[in-house]
């Protein structure tokens, strides 16, 4: 009798949270009012679970973090996206189905991940050898900050592919093929520890998605698909390079060969060479993220992509630029980093958070704004790092989560009246909240967001990236300047996302064709749901968020200071040396050398003689 | 047992409840509710907050008696002023490498924020009930109550905040609640244009809150009102080089507080402060967007627009009062401000025809009045300010809302509705309106004994007799200059001058004369979108509308209250009549700001009978030229200075100044961007580069056309060069040096049958034919020696390459960085010493 009523007790919120959403007034059928229900009882599940008292309670209890998940979340949709080949065309039914469970297992999966509290050092670790004669290993593992990014994708890809089901009718099978092969790509470029492995997996999500974009595209869409693909290709190569060169590097110095970010991470390199490699790595990250002047590919990109594309375009792929920057930038460069944060800085503030900005005011296409307001916001972002500071990073982190909340969304509205009208130019609208009252209702509310009103994320990350800022030792005396730019950004952000709303959604109602739109149906309601809860929720309560990636951020700070003190030590210097092993949880699973009688070993002998 | 404990004082946690609720239920269920619901509804989200705020006051008047009787036996007591405080959850961390800090969602309340938040929720809830009988034939009913909680709730977040954030989140939300409901009527463009505006303006405060914040938590290390009291005292002493100023351009003849160059922190910190507060309380030069606010409906004026959300900059100056008087050029800045703002607004009153826009110009004055209060350091007497306007401006909006109510059922068209030229003689139609209004003008105006007199006879004082005295801070140049009291003073005097005379005019206006709203004014138009009013004639006819009427009991019982309360709420703090409840109240909350405010308390006794002139005096004109001479005399001003005239009635042209200075200015850069961004961003990194890529491909491709005689010259140049290299010998070699024992090892390059020859003591002669395979070589140098060794390569075709290295091993006795630097190169450093062939 206890266990039932304290079964009872615990049903109590998702309950509540059921009848809010069925009682919602904008459905009829009885049906849509279940789903709705439904998804608003599954966002409380999803929000109790990130809850820190309950994270607290699984500490006690010491789970054994299950060694293959990562595995699972990686190659499930990759086999899947195999699989999806020997599926009937026919039946485009089945084929959604089946993406859409294989999504949901892997989004419930990667939930998982969230039961282990995030205390310092990697998490949910695999190591395999891959090619032991190079020393390629499959090293896979998350981190407070990885852990949230994985997260983010998973959520984000089936909302993104629910709502591609809504509006594209032909070749189905590519587009479950595509949207599978690019969550595995994306879910494996977020845990790889390994270069060689990130390498491969950076490589593998740009096929998908020149396929998206080339195939279900606008009308410059393979213009739009080349562009995307030569300008991120240009960056790769010279991370490649500036990869080679580091595992070249430490070669010579132990005499065995490894791509392991652990070791190579240990390396001290002579200043030109540090540059460089930085230089390398940084120029393939930031034309991700993308920073001025690297960022013309993003608008082109955005418009011709797809609403679903786009929806993962700016909610992860952009990440994987700023991801990037953390983990391998800032992790294996500390020196180049510190030294070329103010400089960068200026750059993100004046090309990112201004340039952008007023880019996006004078765009007469939505889309094309919300990218331009992509690269202001990753502005932010990118800010946040440079700071290096421990509450810049950690804003930068959760403005990267909000960007890809707010801006998800905002991608997923505009798909909306873009349905209705195949049009996107604001100038064809005018008048809508008459119209369409609940979806004006979401629109602004996601915009206040981006905005970054206080009370929803958007807010939270641009404070603590201005706060950072401000108490930033990397930045020096450019730190006032930066902060106060940043600061003076939120005007701007206001400027032009309002200026779009008025215009948009107020006023007269003078187009004839717009007196026929209808509200939002219940499948794209389905589908921005959980994002406008996810608003809210990470807008009041950040410490989700936080508390689990404080360890990690704090890690990733001091890190930044101590190996930018060795570089400095070293400075003058002509090779390179390895720093002293750090020991400890952040360095579990480094590569170990080979037997004496291994082969790579035994070649290398030879070599030398 | 005590159920609300001072330190978890949790009813804080109902106040700030309900209005949220409020606004959820009505906003989301607000259309299938019905009517009387959502009237109950949102009369219970402002009614139960009430009652709380009332059980929250008196809990607060119970601990300061405990405390008055405790040190009742003392002389030197001090009150510690009653604080409670409810902390809801812990929101973000912020950590750096000099510090850390938790930014809790907290709230509390003391004595200044326990008036705010009766003054709030009581004038809210007077303003909801007027609502719901002045909204009742409004489709977005529901909507308009949604958003009215929604800013009750942020307002009271403002207020009971306990950091900073905390009260950042609800000064922002009260802007998001401002800017939806001056849209209320979204589907007239201007409407929303006039929302956008609100909320940008107010942004560009906001910005200097955000900046104001960072500062704060780097050089306090907090940002909780408790943690910046505390750790502020340091601020004057540090200052921050904002730019570097040429020589040349030194301006030396200016003062140098003036170039701001190394303003004190606490300066910087003030000024950022201000910058917000003059956004959100409409002051110079951010005052533009409030009379454009006055687009949404007239409740909403009353609310936002006058009694609560626009005094929130004199809340949060009284709040940092502490902070503030640490720098005198602050508090000169703000009072300076604020007496100009109120004259600057009072010009503009004067000639303004629209009843609405009368008062908003007069709401922007009577703010600039509560900022000289707070600017000369009478915090108490411009926070007293604020309390009296919240009730007499309330009550003057909401009866012109019953005027215009009224005026719209005749003529359905809002402009002409709120005309005052269209109206007079209301007095007949609508008594309880007209007596309301006229009590409330009086008390405006400043006559005695009504609540305008005492509060606005405070600041003048104030103004007159008080100066901040530096705090003593090392950097802290800056002093108030002798005439500061008098001016101040003057501009001051001036100012009640002429609000006497433009509440007269509007009042006369209103309510004296005849009626003129029989006959429609020019520029009437087909209403749109007022379907429940059918019964309008057409076109220039005089219309048989409705006569104009009193408006419902839901309208006029607020307006009786609010009168009542304009009337006698002056006796908190009157001076005059012995009672100062007022100032003890307050104490506490500002003593810790007071002890820099020099007093000179001789200078003020005359005041009280000088304002009271100049009150008569504006009362007195304006009955002269509007009455007695109905009005010629002021026609006849405007005509013969009719430019300007102009100038004054189109607000001095300040929007249409800004729009050139600052939007034309925005808009240019933006098109440069876009410029920027099409043709040389885009097209240096990709079209550019395409076409060095496409044009190196053409060239290429002139050499692939198959011409095989080209092939075959091309094979045979490269097989020339090719052999040519590995015919001759290369000398390269690879210097590793060990500098504490002078031990070098030379390590000279592989090759297809090389053999090498050393010369390792420099002297240049080769042993003849001693060429060896072994292709290193070790020498050994003393310091300071210098040798140059020679190496002979022969390579498998008998040629032979010579090189000479020369070779230096520094005297560690020198100069410690040129050591340095000649160690960086003598260590394992890659010499590629190409031959030099003898």
């Amino acid at each position: 009798m206890n266990a039932l009523r304290d079964a009872g007790i615990e049903m109590i919120p998702y309950l509540i949270a059921f009848v809010v959403g069925y009682l919602m007034p904008w459905r009829k059928e009885w049906f849509e009012r279940f789903a709705v229900g439904s998804v608003a009882a599954l966002s409380v599940a999803f929000v109790l679970g990130l809850w820190p008292d309950k994270a607290v309670e699984v500490a006690e209890t010491r789970p054994e973090e299950w060694g293959h998940l990562l595995n699972l979340i990686v190659f499930l949709p990759l086999i899947a996206a195999i699989a999806v080949v020997f599926l009937p065309r026919q039946s485009p039914k089945l084929l959604k189905q089946f993406t859409m469970v294989v999504l949901g297992v892997d989004f419930l999966a990667s939930l998982a991940l969230l039961g282990v509290p995030m205390s310092e050092g990697w998490h949910f670790q695999y190591v395999t050898e891959w090619v032991p004669s190079l020393g390629i290993r499959y090293h896979v593992a998350i981190d407070g900050i990885s852990v949230w990014l994985v997260l983010l994708s998973t959520l984000s890809t089936p909302i993104a592919l629910h709502v591609s089901f809504g509006s594209i009718k032909k070749r189905t099978k590519e587009l479950c093929f595509a949207f599978l092969m690019l969550h595995g790509a994306m879910m494996g470029a977020f845990v790889s520890l390994d270069l060689f492995l990130f390498f491969v997996f950076w490589e593998l999500m740009l096929v998908p998605m020149i396929l998206i974009i080339g195939i279900w595209g606008g009308v410059e869409k393979i213009k739009a698909s080349y562009k995307f693909f030569l300008y991120t290709m240009a960056g790769s190569m010279m991370m490649l390079a500036a990869i080679l060169y580091m595992a070249w590097v430490f070669h010579s110095i132990e005499g065995y060969w490894t791509f392991d970010y652990l070791a190579l991470k240990r390396l001290v390199l002579p200043e030109d060479a540090a540059f460089w490699c930085f230089a390398g790595f940084a120029l393939a990250f930031l034309i991700k993220v993308p920073m001025f002047p690297f960022h013309t590919w993003l608008p082109d990109a955005h418009v011709q992509a797809p609403t679903g594309g786009s929806i993962i375009l700016a909610a992860v792929l952009l990440k994987l630029g700023t991801y990037g920057y953390i983990r391998f930038c800032m992790g294996m460069f500390e020196g180049p980093a510190w030294e070329a944060s103010a400089t960068l800085a200026g750059v993100a503030v004046a090309g990112g958070i201004f340039y952008g900005a007023l880019c996006a005011w004078k765009q007469s296409d939505i889309k094309r704004l919300v990218a331009y307001s992509s690269v202001a916001h990753l502005g932010f972002v990118m800010l946040g790092l440079f700071s290096g500071t421990h509450a810049g990073v950690s804003g930068a982190i959760v403005q990267m989560i909000n960007h890809g909340i707010s801006t998800g969304a905002l991608f997923l509205l505009v798909g909306v009246i873009y349905d209705r009208r195949h049009t996107r130019q604001i100038a064809d609208f005018g008048g809508l909240a008459k119209v369409m009252p609940v979806y004006t209702a979401l629109f602004v509310l996601v915009t206040m967001a981006s905005v970054g009103v206080p009370g929803t994320n958007g807010f939270v990350g641009e404070f603590m990236v201005i706060m950072g800022t401000m108490v930033s030792d990397s930045l020096g005396r450019h730190a006032t300047p930066a902060a106060v730019g940043a600061s003076f950004g939120v005007i701007l952000a206001a400027l032009y996302m309002l200026s779009m709303v008025q215009r948009v959604f107020f006023g007269p109602l003078n187009n004839p064709k717009n007196e026929k739109l209808t509200d939002i149906n219940s499948r794209e309601l389905v589908a921005v749901a959980p994002l406008v809860a996810l608003i809210f929720v990470f807008g009041l309560f950040p410490n989700i968020l936080l508390s689990r990636m404080n360890d990690s951020v704090g890690a990733t700070v001091r890190h930044l200071a101590e190996g930018r003190i060795a570089y400095e030590a070293h400075a003058g210097a002509t090779t390179a040396k390895l720093r002293p092993k750090r020991g400890g949880p952040w360095e579990a699973g480094h590569p170990s050398p080979p037997q004496v009688a291994d082969v790579a070993v035994a070649l290398n002998a030879g070599a030398d003689k | 047992m005590d159920i609300f404990p001072t330190n978890d004082f949790t009813l804080l946690a109902v106040i700030l409840s309900f209005p949220l609720i409020g606004a959820f239920v009505n906003g989301v269920f607000g259309k299938r509710l019905g009517k009387e619901a959502v009237t109950l509804m949102a009369l219970s989200a402002i009614g139960v907050p009430f009652l709380a705020s009332v059980a929250t006051f008196s809990k607060l008047l119970d601990i300061r008696a405990v405390q008055h009787a405790a040190g009742a036996g003392s002389a030197d007591h001090v009150e510690q002023g009653a604080r409670l405080y409810w902390h809801a959850w812990d929101w973000l961390d912020l950590a750096w490498t000099g510090g850390e800090t938790t930014l809790s969602v907290a709230f509390s309340v003391d004595g200044l924020s326990g008036i705010m938040a009766l003054v709030v929720t009581g004038v809210g809830f007077l303003i909801h009930v007027y609502s719901t009988s002045y909204m009742a034939d409004d489709p977005g009913y529901h909507r308009f109550f949604s958003y009215l909680n929604l800013f009750i709730f942020s307002m009271l977040v403002l207020i009971l905040g306990d950091s900073l954030p905390v009260l950042f989140v609800g000064w922002e939300g009260v802007g998001l609640c401002s800017y939806l409901l001056i849209g209320f009527w979204f589907q007239d463009d201007a409407n929303a244009a006039a929302g956008k505006k609100a909320f940008l303006v107010n942004r560009i405060g906001d910005f200097g809150l955000l900046v104001a914040m960072a500062l704060l938590l780097r050089y306090t290390g907090s940002l909780s009102w408790e943690g910046i009291e505390a750790n502020s005292g340091n601020l004057p002493n540090q200052i921050l080089k904002v730019w570097q100023m040429p020589e040349v351009l030194a301006f030396s003849f200016l003062p140098d507080w003036l170039l701001l160059n190394e303003p004190t922190i606490a300066t910087l910190i003030g000024l950022c402060l201000f910058l917000g507060c003059a956004g959100k309380s409409a002051q110079l030069p951010l005052y533009v967007w409030l009379p454009d606010a006055m687009a949404g409906p007239t409740p909403v004026s009353a609310l936002i627009h006058a009694a609560t959300m626009v005094t929130a900059g004199v809340y949060l100056v009284c709040r940092l009062s502490f902070l503030f008087v640490l720098s005198p050029a602050t508090m000169f800045t703000i009072a300076m401000t604020g007496a100009l703002t109120a004259v600057f607004a009072a010009t503009i009153a004067f000639v303004q025809n629209d009843i609405k826009k009368v008062l908003a110009y007069s709401t922007v004055s009577q703010l600039g009045y509560m900022f000289l209060g707070v600017g000369v350091g009478a915090f108490t007497a411009g926070f007293f300010h604020v309390l009296t306007h919240a009730f007499f401006k309330a009550c003057l909006f909401l009866g012109a809302g019953s005027v215009i109510h009224t005026m719209h059922s005749r003529i359905h068209d809002t402009d002409s509705s709120q005309d005052g030229r269209n109206m007079g003689g209301l007095r007949a139609y609508m008594p309880v309106t007209c007596v309301t209004f006229f009590v409330s003008c009086l008390a405006i105006a400043g006559v005695f004994p009504l609540s305008g007199f005492f509060s606005k006879d405070a600041i003048l004082i104030g103004a007159l007799t008080n100066t901040v005295s530096s705090s003593g801070g090392v950097h802290d140049a800056f002093v108030w200059p002798e005439w500061a009291g008098s001016v101040l003073f003057g501009m001051g005097l001036i100012g009640a001058v002429m609000t006497a005379f433009y509440m007269a005019r509007l009042y006369i206006m209103i309510f004296e004369g005849d009626f003129k709203g029989w006959s429609i004014v020019a520029g009437w138009k087909e209403p749109e979108g007022h379907d429940h009013h059918d019964d309008h004639g057409d076109g220039d006819e005089p219309i048989d509308g409705p006569a104009p009427h009193e408006s419902p009991n839901a309208m006029t019982a607020p307006l009786l209250v609010l009168a009542a309360l304009a009337a006698v709420s002056g006796l908190l703090s009157a001076h005059d009549l012995g009672t100062h409840w007022l100032d003890h109240w307050l104490d506490p909350v500002f003593a810790n700001a007071l002890g820099n405010v020099v007093t000179d308390a001789e200078a003020g006794s005359m005041v009280p009978y000088i304002a009271s002139a100049a009150t008569f005096a504006g009362l007195g004109g304006a009955y002269f030229v509007y009455v007695m001479r109905g009005g010629d005399p002021a026609r006849e001003l405007a005509e013969k200075v009719p430019a300007l005239h102009e100038l004054i009635y189109d607000k001095w042209r300040i929007d249409e100044l800004y729009d050139e200075l600052f939007v034309a200015t925005l808009e240019t850069l933006a098109e440069v961007s876009i410029f920027l961004d099409k043709w040389v961003v885009d097209g240096i990194i990709a079209r550019a580069s395409a076409g060095v890529v496409a044009g190196a491909g053409s060239v290429l491709r002139l050499f692939q056309v198959g011409r095989v005689q080209a092939y075959a010259a091309a094979m045979v140049i490269g097989s020339v060069a090719f052999a040519g290299f590995f015919l001759l010998p290369h000398a390269r070699v690879q210097l590793n040096g060990d500098l504490s024992n002078g031990q070098y090892e030379l390590v000279a390059s592989p090759g297809l049958g090389y053999q090498y020859s050393w010369d390792l003591d420099g002297d240049g002669e080769f042993a003849e034919d001693d060429f060896a395979d072994k292709n290193t070589a070790n020498i050994r140098l003393n310091t300071g020696k210098t040798v140059e060794v020679g190496l002979k390569v022969r390579n498998a075709f008998g040629l032979i390459r010579t090189v000479t290295i020369p070779l230096t091993r520094p005297d560690p006795s020198a100069d410690e960085t040129e050591t340095a630097g000649v160690q960086g190169r003598a260590t394992g450093q890659l010499a590629d010493i190409e031959g030099r062939q003898r």
